[in-house]
C-alpha cells in the first residue's frame, strides 16, 4: 500500500541512496566496472610518454584552472596536487535533485616516478581543454647519439 | 534496465564489444534544477570540434574525441588514460524538450542542459476557499 507513494519521492539524496546503490550493484551498467576504471581517489588521471629529447606527461584535469594545478619535480618524481572545487550550488530558492554524482571534487595529490636524467630548469606546462601537458627535456648527455661507422 | 539484464556480454557481435571496451566512460553528474535536467561530465582532452551529442530514438549519446597534439615518435611509458575516445549513453524521459537541449564544454567538462517540456512544469494549483 506504501509502495506507491514512495514511488513518487524522487530525492534520492535524503537516505534513498542506499536504494540507488543496491540497485547499480545488481545491474551494473555495461562498461562501468571497466578493467582500465580508475577508483574514485585517483583523480587526475595521468599519462606518460616519451620521446628522443623529452619525457611528456599528460595530467588529465578536466575542469581545473592553470593555476589551481600545481606540479612540481623533485629528483625524479612528478607531483601534481590541487584542489577541484566542488560543483556549483544551486540559485537562492532552487531546490536541487541529485541523481549522480561520479565526478571528483575536493583535494588531491599524486605523484608519478620518472625516468632518470631529466632538467626541470627547462621544463615547460601547458593546459589545453582540461589536460596539463608538462614537457621534461631529457640533459644533454642522455639524448641518443648517432654513432658514425668509420670504415676500416 | 531489462535490456542490460538480457544481453550477456558473451553473446554480443564481437564488433560491438571491442568498441564498448574501446571508450572511456567519463564521470558524470546529474541534476535537476530550475525546470531542467543538468549533465556535467569530465571529458578532458575534447574540444568542441571533436564533441558529438545526439540524441536519437529518445536515447542521448555523448561522444568525444582525445585530441592532443603529440609529438611523433611519442612512445607510452604509462598510461592510465588508455583510450582516444569517450562515449556514454543515456535514456532520456519524454518530459525533456529535446529541441532546446542546449551544450557547452570548457577545459574539458562538458554541461548539458535539458529543459523540460512546458507541460511538465509543476504547476501550482490553488485551494479554493469552499
Amino acid at each position: 500500500m506504501f509502495g506507491d507513494l514512495r514511488r513518487f519521492d524522487t530525492d534520492w539524496t535524503s537516505g534513498g541512496d542506499w536504494f540507488r546503490r543496491f540497485v547499480d550493484e545488481l545491474w551494473p551498467e555495461p562498461g562501468a566496472a571497466d578493467i582500465r576504471s580508475v577508483p574514485r581517489g585517483s583523480f587526475p588521471r595521468i599519462n606518460v610518454g616519451r620521446t628522443d629529447d623529452a619525457v611528456r606527461v599528460y595530467v588529465f584535469a578536466p575542469g581545473l584552472a592553470p593555476d589551481a594545478l600545481e606540479v612540481s619535480l623533485q629528483d625524479n618524481v612528478l607531483t601534481v596536487s590541487g584542489r577541484r572545487p566542488a560543483a556549483t550550488e544551486p540559485a537562492p530558492g532552487e531546490r536541487r535533485t541529485r541523481f549522480r554524482r561520479e565526478r571528483a571534487t575536493g583535494e588531491f595529490s599524486r605523484s608519478v616516478a620518472l625516468p632518470e636524467g631529466l632538467d626541470p630548469d627547462r621544463a615547460e606546462a601547458r593546459f589545453r581543454h582540461g589536460v596539463c601537458e608538462v614537457v621534461l627535456p631529457k640533459r644533454e648527455e642522455l639524448k641518443p647519439r648517432r654513432i658514425d661507422i668509420q670504415a676500416s | 534496465m531489462n535490456d542490460v539484464a538480457k544481453h550477456e556480454p558473451g553473446r554480443e557481435p564481437v564488433e560491438r564489444r571491442e568498441r564498448r571496451v574501446d571508450a572511456l566512460l567519463p564521470p558524470v553528474d546529474i541534476y535537476e534544477e530550475d525546470n531542467a535536467l543538468h549533465l556535467v561530465a569530465d571529458m578532458p582532452g575534447v574540444s568542441r570540434d571533436t564533441l558529438s551529442i545526439e540524441v536519437n530514438d529518445n536515447v542521448l549519446s555523448l561522444e568525444g574525441e582525445v585530441a592532443l597534439d603529440m609529438p611523433e615518435g611519442l612512445t607510452s611509458i604509462y598510461a592510465e588514460v588508455r583510450s582516444q575516445r569517450y562515449a556514454r549513453r543515456f535514456t532520456l524521459s519524454h518530459e525533456v524538450d529535446v529541441d532546446a537541449i542546449r551544450a557547452s564544454i570548457d577545459d574539458g567538462v562538458l554541461h548539458l542542459v535539458m529543459p523540460k517540456k512546458e507541460t511538465h512544469r509543476p504547476r501550482r494549483i490553488e485551494v479554493k476557499a469552499a
